[in-house]
Formats: structure tokens, sequence, C-alpha cells
């Protein structure tokens, strides 16, 4: 087989896509928050249609800026309604994310008129019209494709907030009260962690969409868990997973001319469950916290 | 029986503290010496984690304030250190004994840097004085539960501070590692270090402790061991259901009366 130059581009940036979401997420589950990537993955839509109403463009910095600040709308809603209104965790995410998803959606169809923006491109997206997409410069210079330069972007930032908040994500992660108590914001550093996952998930979604953008952020570090128990193999892990996942989803989805994006969340989900039957034993997050007996107070 | 203290390490004007408008401690006035080893007595429910947990400001109070070290806790973050219940943890989490240990140096190290050599070396020798040293790169997931406290304890020393509040760290170990525990904080209250314990074994209170607070919702006592603990305080605190612990209690007192040696 010759060098296909297309091919490349997609796996390339699946790929860059896939290692993002998975870094988020290894903290994302270990804050036991999976399900919060979720929520901010639907509730940025309002966000995205009013940016896009603004600039009057689909890939305006307020778009970006719009998808942000309700990722953040979203995560204060999830933890107001659970701490204030004493509402379960899983219940006020489900009613944050669906309330916000369908505000987005009214919006939609009030600026439809306007907008040139479906629910499906946001859903769903599309990875492989990206070699036709490029980033031509005022000066006409083809930089190549746009979505690649965006994926690029992203690792970027996401590889540089975990390294320089690399203990404090820890810390936070582990016991939040600690974190407190040595005077470490635990909240900031929660609410910087959701808009990089916010962040991610818009600069994601022209090209694996919402739904799986939360596949990539839940499922490859599930997947490493089962495997290690220190942070820094769980780490490589997801990223080796991401690669494999963009590779095999690609060539699986070219051999049975179907959805790219499909075909990478599928390969995760086998992946996950291989995994989950070799090592034979429940998965970490079906077991819950560890509880001690403790002896009988007087 | 209250005693208050001139120049205390910690002291608490006034504390009331509520959930939901239901007050869980009610005016609480008392203040510490340095270099003592505390030990915050009362039945369950009593509010015991609840006010150490307002020392710490991890719960606002309703009204009345705290002064560490005669200054608000904000100032002093840096001298405080805290060893939460062993349960309020994920033990799953994917980090080694050590790791856990120097994230008692992250508080001195503040934002974006790393720790180093001279942390390490920090956190080892803290993992010595527990008798940790042959646990370094063990995954916390596989201690046992005497283990993890042990760690938490060592991750406290990391920090190097002035004052410790520790958080019922007696839940669960058994007797040796209790009587080994108890000895390293009785070294560090002698070495000017002021330690704050949750406890609810009376007996080992009587042993070891220095100062006692007994807390029911409100402040029973305050003040040195032999003060503090009687029959009648004891009573106050525990209410009817000390009945056949005072028996105990008075059987010890009088006879020296080992149950594990006779």
């Amino acid at each position: 087989m010759t060098f296909d130059s297309n091919a490349f581009l997609i796996i390339f940036t699946g790929a860059l896509i896939a290692i993002s979401c998975g870094f988020l997420g290894v903290f994302m589950m270990l804050r036991k928050m999976s399900m919060t990537g979720d929520a901010i993955s639907h509730a940025v839509l309002p966000g995205i249609v009013i940016g896009f109403f603004v600039s009057g463009s689909q890939r305006s910095l307020e778009v970006i800026m719009g998808a942000g600040l309700l990722g953040i709308l979203a995560t204060l809603m999830i933890e107001g309604l659970r701490k204030k209104a004493k509402v379960q965790l899983d219940a006020s995410i489900g009613i944050t994310f669906t309330l916000l998803f369908a505000i987005g959606i009214i919006l939609i169809n009030l600026f439809a008129y306007k907008v040139d923006l479906d629910q499906e491109c946001v859903l769903y997206g599309e990875i492989a019209y990206l070699p036709i997409d490029l980033w031509i410069t005022k000066s006409g210079l083809t930089m190549g494709p746009r979505i690649t330069w965006l994926a690029g972007l992203n690792f970027l930032f996401v590889s540089g907030f975990i390294y320089l908040l690399f203990k404090e994500l820890i810390l936070t992660s582990f016991d939040e009260s600690f974190s407190s108590v040595i005077g470490i914001n635990a909240k900031g550093i929660n609410l910087a962690l959701m808009s990089m996952v916010s962040y991610t998930t818009v600069s994601s979604f022209e090209s694996v969409g919402a739904i799986l953008v939360v596949a990539l952020l839940v499922v490859p570090p599930a997947t490493a868990f089962l495997w290690t128990k220190s942070l820094i193999p769980l780490l490589k892990l997801t990223s080796v997973l991401g690669i494999l996942i963009a590779i095999l989803g690609y060539y699986l989805a070219y051999w049975l001319d179907s959805s790219i994006a499909g075909m990478m969340v599928t390969v995760a989900g086998v992946f996950f469950f291989v995994s989950a039957l070799i090592k034979g034993k429940r998965p970490s997050w079906l077991q819950g916290t560890y509880k001690a007996a403790k002896p009988f107070g007087i | 029986m209250i005693s208050q203290v001139e120049n205390p390490v910690l002291e608490i004007h006034d504390l009331t503290v509520s959930y939901d408008q239901n007050p869980v401690l009610w005016n609480v006035d008392l203040s510490l010496p340095s270099g003592k080893l505390v030990g915050i007595l009362g039945p369950n429910g009593a509010g015991k984690s609840t006010l150490i947990k307002s020392i710490m400001g991890l719960i606002p109070p309703t009204s009345g304030y705290v002064r560490i070290f005669d200054k608000p806790l904000n100032d002093v973050r840096a001298r405080i250190s805290y060893v939460p219940q062993r349960e309020s943890v994920d033990w799953n989490f994917p980090a080694s004994v050590l790791d856990v240990v120097m994230m008692g140096t992250y508080g001195k190290l503040g934002l974006f840097r790393r720790p180093g050599k001279k942390e390490k070396n920090l956190a080892m020798q803290c993992l010595e004085q527990v008798g940790m040293t042959g646990f370094v790169e063990r995954q916390i997931s596989e201690l046992s539960g005497g283990q993890q406290q042990r760690v938490f304890i060592a991750r406290a020393l990391a920090q190097q501070a002035d004052l410790y509040l520790m958080d019922e760290p007696f839940a669960g170990v058994d007797m040796a590692t209790e009587t080994a525990i108890f000895q390293l904080l009785k070294e560090m209250a002698d070495s000017g270090k002021t330690v704050l314990v949750v406890h609810h074994d009376i007996h080992s209170a009587m042993n070891f402790f220095d100062w006692v607070i007994m807390l029911n919702l409100h402040l029973v006592a305050s003040g040195p061991k032999e003060l503090v603990i009687t029959e009648d305080l004891l009573r106050k605190t525990y209410g009817g259901k000390l009945n056949l612990l005072t028996k105990v209690t008075d059987l010890i007192r009088n006879k020296d009366f080992n149950p594990l040696k006779s």
C-alpha cells in the first residue's frame, strides 16, 4: 500500500483528539466525574449557537468562548444543585445537560434563518471531510487541513495544562479537603479542568461530534485503569490506546465504508470489553469506594 | 470545667456551626496551650469531626471565630496539618505510598513547582518515623487499614506544621499500631507541636492525652486530663450510655485492674 496522505491526516487528527480527551478523561475518572464530561459536551450547545450568532461564523473565537462559558455554567449548575438543593449527583447531571441542550436546540430553530448549523453536525461530526477543509491564509498560502491545526492546538493546550498543574490535579482528585486545608484552591482547579473539557469538546465537535467525544473521554481511561494502578503508566497507556483506536477505527471504517468516528468508538468499546474479560475482575468503577468496618462507638 | 490559657495556640470563640439551619455545635469557647497532646472525646454525633473541620475552615461557622497562633486561619495555613478520616478518600486511586506522602509537601511548594530531591528525602524521613519504609513503592490500594492510617500521618508530618488536627486516626487500627502512633504523637508534642486528636476510646485517652476536650453538641469540658476526666463530666458527655463504662473506669482506677492480663 502506498502512503496515503489523506489517511495519515485523518488518523493523525483522530489520534490527537483521542489523546487530548484521554488525558482529561483520566482526571475526570479519578474524580468520579466521567458523566460530568458527558453533561458538558451537550451543555455547550447553546454557547456554540450564541457564539455563532454573534460572530456569524462557525469557526470563530466567539464560538469557543461561548462554549467554554456554558461548560463552566453547567459545572456550576451541577455542583449548585447537588450542594444547595441536595439533588443526587446523577440527577443533577441529567437535569442540567438536558435543559441546556434543549435550550440550544430551541436557539438553533429560532435563528435557523441565519445559522448554518444543524444538530446532526454537532452530534455526529465527520472526520472524513477533513482533507478538503483547508486553512488558507490571506496571502493564499495553503497550510493544510484546518481541523488538524485545531486538534494540534488543543493537544498542546491540554498537555501544557496537565503538565503545569499536575500536582494540584492529583491532590484535588485524591483528597479535596486536604488540598483545601493546605491552601490549594480545589474549586478553582476543578473549574479550570472543566473549562479545558469544554474547550476540547468544542474543538473536537466538527470532527468527531458530541456523543463520540464523550466516549473518548470515558472509555480509554477506564480501559487503561484495568491494566495499571499507577498514574504515569495510566496516562501513557491511555495515549497509546488513543493512537490504536484512531488507526484501527480508520481502516475498519474504510473497509466497511462506514463512519470513522463511529468506528473509532466501537474499537474503543471492544478494547474495553476485551480488557475487562482478560483482567477477569469487576472494573473499578463498579466496585465503588472501599469502606472499612468501624468499631462500634460507645 | 473549662480551663482557658494565656497565649493560646488555638482560640475558639463562641463557635456555633449548623448544617441546614440545624446547629450541630453550640457556643464552643475554648483555648489550648502549645506542646500538648489534646484529645477530643464525645459520643457519636457529638460534633467532634465538625469541630476540627470548622477549625480548618472546611465548614463555615454560623457565628463565632477561630484564631490560630493569634492569627486568622488564612495567614497560617502553612503551619496547620490535617489527617482526615481514612474512609474519606478512595484508596483505589492510582498512587504509591511515596506519592501520597509527597502530597504533604505540595502546600509549601506553591503553584507550578514540582517536588524534587529535597521533598523526596523529607517524605522518606516521615515514612521512617511511622515505620513504613518497607512500603515506599507499594500501591495504596494494597495497604491494610492501619498502614493507610500511618501513610496519612506521614503525609501530615511531611508538611512540617506546628498544629496537627487528626480525625479518628485510630479507627480500625490494632492495639500495637495504636500504641506506636501514640508514642510518635507524644514525641511530636514534646518537641513543641500541638496535636489535636478526635478519639472515642476513653481508656486509651486516659493514658495518652495531656489535655482533654469533652464535647456533646455543647462543650462539656476542656482542660488538663487530671482535672477533666471525672465521673461527673464523663456522665455529662456520654449521658446514660456511660453506665457500663463508668463501672469499668472505676475498676481500672481503683484496682489498677488490667482485663488483658487477668
